[in-house]
């Protein structure tokens, strides 16, 4: 099983109370950005992309536990920058473990292995190691030779020392199906618990709205990938969001499910668009005119696919109905099902 | 996780461009530009003082627009009306300027390694590796 039943458990109870209160806007996942400089500068990665005064600011560790017991998500996902590179990072960890946080801190690894002992095995903390594809894809998406065997030697001393280890990889349609069927059989033999996948992010100005022929190339690429599914693979994300990939069923973005906070403050609209910060979560649920965004409403959300913004969505379908219910016990278990 | 690569086409970069709005509606597109800069500005305020920085928030609309500004010097936050705005020029190097996935792409070998061991000797220096 990709995560742990205790997990499974705690999202269950907090996503149906908040169905049962009449909560319309909740948030699942926590993207806690406590700084935006990293040891490595990836092919087109937009979050590093700041004056130095700005990468060398850093949240404090009561700033993300603030907004931890702010927006109350079940799980806390950290990214950066890379977060390792932060001083504080075990205590921010210790703080969100104590408050009974189902963490994933996103890290390219380089400095894992190095700063395992800071940190105490927990089914609360998972190291989500950034893996773009075998060793080859991967050290060309990070621009640097070497990175990919850093980051396997990395996972094998992480598991051993018991922590819970998945991988997050982002595809773009010039992805090989073939090799990232072979890159999952390889995480997999490391003994991951499990993986994470995403197509990329792609803005373009004046996109092809009306056919949205990018989201069709997106779909196409994960469904050969996904097609006749290994039983060996496990992905730590819902069946009925890889099934969204595919091009199975559609559904709209959930932005407020994956809320922001980083150095600037709660990030308006999503982790990947920045139109402005709101000093409070509260602020951001209803200041935030989440009308303007989403696929056709707005043309910087045309080609988004982006787990961000639709694995929240998978959720919601799953726990809406008996039908969606329905729908993702079929999805886990007959995933190869036509 | 690279989840944000635009791969847009590159466009012209405002970097050293100097707005001097005579318009309330001139001033709001140049804090919208200054906003989607990914460098430091410099604003002259109607008081005669420069302040340059980061501009990471605005807020447009209301009685009182402004803008939220990190100082390049200084540590903390700045708030600065609209109306205290004359000028806004571009000081800082544009970050993202070339640095778009299709640049990517575009690059020779040889400028994407001498790009990459740049950016490994500076996270070395600075001791994150």
């Amino acid at each position: 099983m990709a995560v742990p039943l205790s997990q499974m458990y705690t999202v269950a109870k907090y996503v149906l109370t908040q169905r049962l209160k009449g909560v319309k806007r909740y948030p699942l996942v926590l993207m806690l950005e406590p700084l935006f400089r990293c040891n490595l500068a990836c092919a087109g990665c937009g979050k590093i992309q700041y004056p130095d005064h700005v990468l060398d600011k850093r949240l404090t560790p009561e700033q993300c536990w603030a907004a931890a017991e702010e927006c109350s998500a079940p799980m806390v996902s950290i990214p950066g920058g890379e977060p390792l590179i932060h001083p504080e990072m075990p205590d921010i960890v210790r703080g969100l473990v104590a408050r009974k946080k189902y963490i994933y801190l996103c890290t390219n690894a380089i400095l894992l292995e190095r700063k395992l002992d800071d940190y105490t095995p927990s089914k609360y903390l998972t190291f989500s190691i950034h893996m773009d594809g075998l060793r080859e894809e991967h050290d060309l998406a990070v621009c640097r030779d070497g990175v990919y065997d850093v980051a396997v030697k990395a996972i094998r001393a992480a598991l051993k020392r018991g922590f819970r280890v998945t991988t997050n990889t982002t595809l773009f349609d010039d992805a090989n199906p073939e090799r990232v069927r072979t890159f999952f059989d390889e995480m997999m033999e490391l003994g991951v618990e499990g993986m994470m996948i995403s197509p990329g992010y792609s803005y373009q100005k004046a996109p092809d709205q009306k056919n949205f022929l990018k989201r069709n190339r997106t779909r196409d690429l994960f469904a050969r990938i996904l097609h006749d599914r290994k039983r060996t693979w496990r992905f730590n994300q819902s069946p009925l969001f890889l099934e969204f990939l595919m091009g199975k069923r559609d559904y709209q973005c959930t932005p407020w499910g994956n809320p922001t906070y980083n150095i600037f403050g709660w990030q308006k609209p999503c982790y990947l668009l920045q139109d402005g910060y709101t000093k409070t979560f509260h602020d951001l649920l209803n200041d935030t005119e989440w009308d303007r965004y989403g696929t056709g409403r707005n043309e910087k959300c045309a080609d988004c696919m982006v787990h961000c913004g639709y694995e929240a969505s998978a959720v919601e379908d799953t726990f809406g109905s008996w039908s969606g219910f329905g729908r993702t016990v079929k999805a886990t278990l007959l995933p190869n099902a036509r | 996780m690279t989840d944000d690569k635009y791969r847009a086409p590159e466009s012209m970069t405002l970097e050293g461009r100097v707005f001097c709005p005579a318009t309330l509606a001139e001033l709001i597109e140049a804090v919208e530009q200054a906003f989607d800069y990914r460098g430091d500005v410099m604003l002259e305020l109607t008081s005669g003082v420069k302040v340059e920085g980061y501009v990471f928030n605005r807020y447009p609309s209301g009685p009182r627009p402004f803008l939220q500004l990190f100082p390049k010097q200084e540590p903390g936050t700045i708030e600065i009306s609209y109306a205290d705005i004359t000028a806004i020029t571009f000081t800082g190097k544009d970050t993202a300027s070339g640095k778009s996935w299709e640049a990517w792409v575009a690059k020779k070998e040889s400028q994407r390694r001498a790009e990459a061991d740049q950016a490994e000797a500076a996270a070395k220096a600075r001791g994150h590796l």
